[in-house]
């Protein structure tokens, strides 16, 4: 009787014993192009778990990023929330990092850890969701507001000025807020524009699809949705066709999805365009990260911005093909 | 039969002894770090200080499913309450001092409230607990707007990432390593706790109330009584480990403070040997338990391995420290 629960604890430590030796594996055979001398240098990229598409993008790019820096030890983490993400940094510089590239979970929580790992002298990227106090030696984020306002210019251009308009919000942070006040003073500025419902879809599909379900029983047309997010106008999508009301309306989502872009480039006529913002550019944060501590962090901050914003874009029919990735997860 | 009641009595310590002894051989001198061993008992001291309340509740025969949300409802008072008084002339000290008694105050109301409705009310503690799940994290969210309250006192995050300095210890970050407030409020309840469960009349009842309501209600115990003074104080705990969250954090989250604290707490306790059924269990096994599961987290940042594995890897150590505690005869 003993003998099995024994066992059963042998299986439970062999397991992770396989877990742990993987690792090391994909760790020394990637490690074959490092530098000749000198100390391997150790980075932890800590970004949140993929609860929706574009997370679960992060998380692809970040894995390819950090492929083709080899000469680097990396960590990857994911964190469901600020607390786990807090103790998993607060592992990573006990494990000696030298770099940590951070999406954060939320801005607040995050600020007095990347704090306190700063003034340890650990060299802090932060990507897309910023800190509350300038603590990340660089920050690399989404313009944001070009991001809004482009998307509104679009809409307001194909409507022809007149239209009644739905609005999708994200999660309330710094990145919808700067989205939806710029698409906002666009909209105001055209008078033949009506914004009939207004309300957050959280960046979730399940929660854009009930929102729109309630707002197509409240009001009988609607012209066009703003839904600033891919996954929030697959589920405004589904929600349209449960009520079969997805003809003679349009939709302009955001961050472009692989699937969307596949539907601009096919002239679909729910989706006529839609706006980057890739998850790739937690790719550019690993990067920096990597290119920093090569030609040495002291010289290389003197020159590397402080805050760099990458310009997004409107993805029609005539340039989708561009930004189509059928390879990505995203 | 020896062998086995060993087992069943300090399993949860076997389980922990096997997974450091693993972690020493894989990792050495990285994991005996002094700040390693450190960040494992204070970077899920919270979820610890409820665990320890949520050891006597389930002794008692209860349970608590509204804690985390409990957790993030006493943050956003605490945090208020803080910016409130940040904008008059009170000390920093005087001003976090108040705002952790408002924080334990609203929990123990909170938990309170739990236990009347469930001692007077008749009412499962599942399912009060289930309402108080909902009910707590939407105070939460209404106060903070759906968001983050962010808090307007430095000195908090401060506080947060202060403590006691270990002589003679070299940090990673330059200067000695800090034991956290956190992690000594963490102990300290639990040797509090303790002594109260073992050592008093109040925790023969617990017991009592836990092992046979009616006996003990034959033996002029008043079990509402004690139903209810255990939720509570599981409540006044909850306070305590919000204001330590909120400090961490310099704010609230409360959309996503205290997220999953419910299972983490309940997971930490069955590991330590406490009985589901009540009547039995101990505290100490509790703060193993909670140390195992910061141990697990640990283990996988330590290594390359993909996160998402650390579910799995929790529900193991949770099955294999609980199967090799059923040692005892089988139908007790």
């Amino acid at each position: 009787m003993k003998n099995w629960k024994l066992s059963l604890l042998a299986i439970a430590a062999l397991a992770l014993a396989g877990c742990q030796t993987g690792s090391d594996h994909s760790s020394t055979a990637s490690g074959g192009s490092g530098p000749k001398s000198g100390k391997r240098f150790k980075v932890g990229v800590s970004i949140p778990a993929a609860d929706h598409g574009w997370t679960a993008g992060v998380k692809y790019w970040a894995d390819q990023a950090t492929k083709a820096n080899p000469d680097i030890d990396w960590n990857i983490q994911q964190a469901k929330n600020p607390n786990e993400q807090i103790s998993q940094l607060e592992n990573m510089q006990t494990q000696g990092v030298d770099a940590v590239v951070i999406l954060a979970t939320e801005s607040a929580p995050l600020t007095p850890i990347a704090e306190k790992l700063h003034g340890a002298g650990v060299l802090i990227i932060n990507v897309d969701r910023g800190f509350t106090k300038p603590v990340a030696d660089v920050f690399i984020e989404g313009d944001n507001k070009a991001f809004g306002r482009k998307s509104a210019e679009y809409m307001v251009q194909k409507l022809g000025g007149n239209g009644k308009i739905a609005i999708l919000e994200g999660i309330p942070s710094t990145v919808n807020t700067d989205r939806v006040s710029s698409a906002m003073a666009v909209f105001k500025a055209s008078p033949g524009i009506q914004i009939v419902a207004q309300t957050s879809g959280m960046w979730n599909r399940q929660k854009a699809e009930q929102e729109m379900t309630n707002i197509l029983v409240k009001n009988p047309q609607i012209d066009a949705v703003w839904a600033s997010d891919d996954d929030m106008a697959l589920g405004a999508e589904t929600a349209m066709k449960a009520a079969g009301r997805d003809k003679n309306v349009w939709m302009l989502g955001g961050a472009g999805m692989k699937d969307i872009v596949k539907r601009v480039m096919d002239n679909d006529a729910l989706f006529p365009a839609d706006i980057t913002y890739p998850p790739s550019m937690i790719g550019f944060g690993v990067n920096t990260a990597a290119a920093v501590l090569r030609a040495g962090k002291e010289n290389a901050l003197k020159y590397t911005p402080r805050h760099i914003t990458l310009d997004v874009d409107l993805i029609t029919p005539d340039n989708a093909k561009d930004f189509y990735f059928p390879d990505s997860i995203y | 039969m020896k062998w086995r009641n060993l087992l069943a009595q300090y399993g949860a310590l076997f389980a922990l002894i096997v997974l450091f002894g693993y972690n020493v051989a894989t990792r050495g001198g990285e994991f005996l770090q002094l700040e390693n061993l450190r960040n494992l008992i204070s970077q899920n001291a919270a979820v610890g200080v409820i665990a320890v309340g949520m050891t006597l509740v389930i002794i008692a025969g209860g349970i608590d499913l509204s804690v985390g949300s409990m957790t993030a409802m006493c943050g956003a008072f605490a945090i208020l309450t803080v910016n409130k008084l940040a904008s008059g002339h009170m000390s920093p000290g005087a001003i976090m001092a108040l705002s952790a008694l408002v924080s334990i105050g609203i929990g123990a109301l909170a938990g309170l409230f739990n236990g009347f409705v469930i001692a007077y009310g008749r009412v499962a503690a599942f399912v009060v607990t289930l309402a108080g799940l909902a009910g707590f994290r939407s105070i939460a969210l209404v106060l903070g707007q759906g968001g983050e309250i962010r808090s307007s006192l430095p000195q908090l995050q401060d506080f947060g990432f202060g403590g006691v300095a270990i002589p003679g210890s070299h940090g990673t970050g330059g200067g000695p390593v800090i034991l956290y407030w956190s992690a000594l409020v963490f102990l300290l309840v639990a040797v509090a706790t303790s002594f109260v469960l073992n050592r008093t009349r109040f925790g023969r009842y617990v017991i009592a109330v836990g092992a046979n309501p009616k006996a003990a209600e034959y033996s002029a115990i008043n079990v509402q009584t004690i139903r209810v003074a255990v939720f509570a104080l599981l409540g006044a705990l909850v306070g305590l480990a919000a204001m330590l969250q909120a400090a961490k954090m310099n704010s609230v989250g409360t959309g996503s403070e205290g997220l999953y604290y419910e299972l983490d707490a309940i997971a930490a306790v069955v590991i330590g040997g406490t009985s589901l059924r009540g009547g039995r269990g101990n505290v100490w096994g509790t703060v193993i338990g909670v140390i195992l599961l910061t141990l697990i987290t640990n283990m996988i940042s330590a290594s390359n391995i993909d996160t998402n594995w650390q579910g799995l890897v929790r529900g193991i150590v949770i099955l294999v420290a609980v199967l090799i505690q059923r040692g005892r005869p089988e139908n007790e």
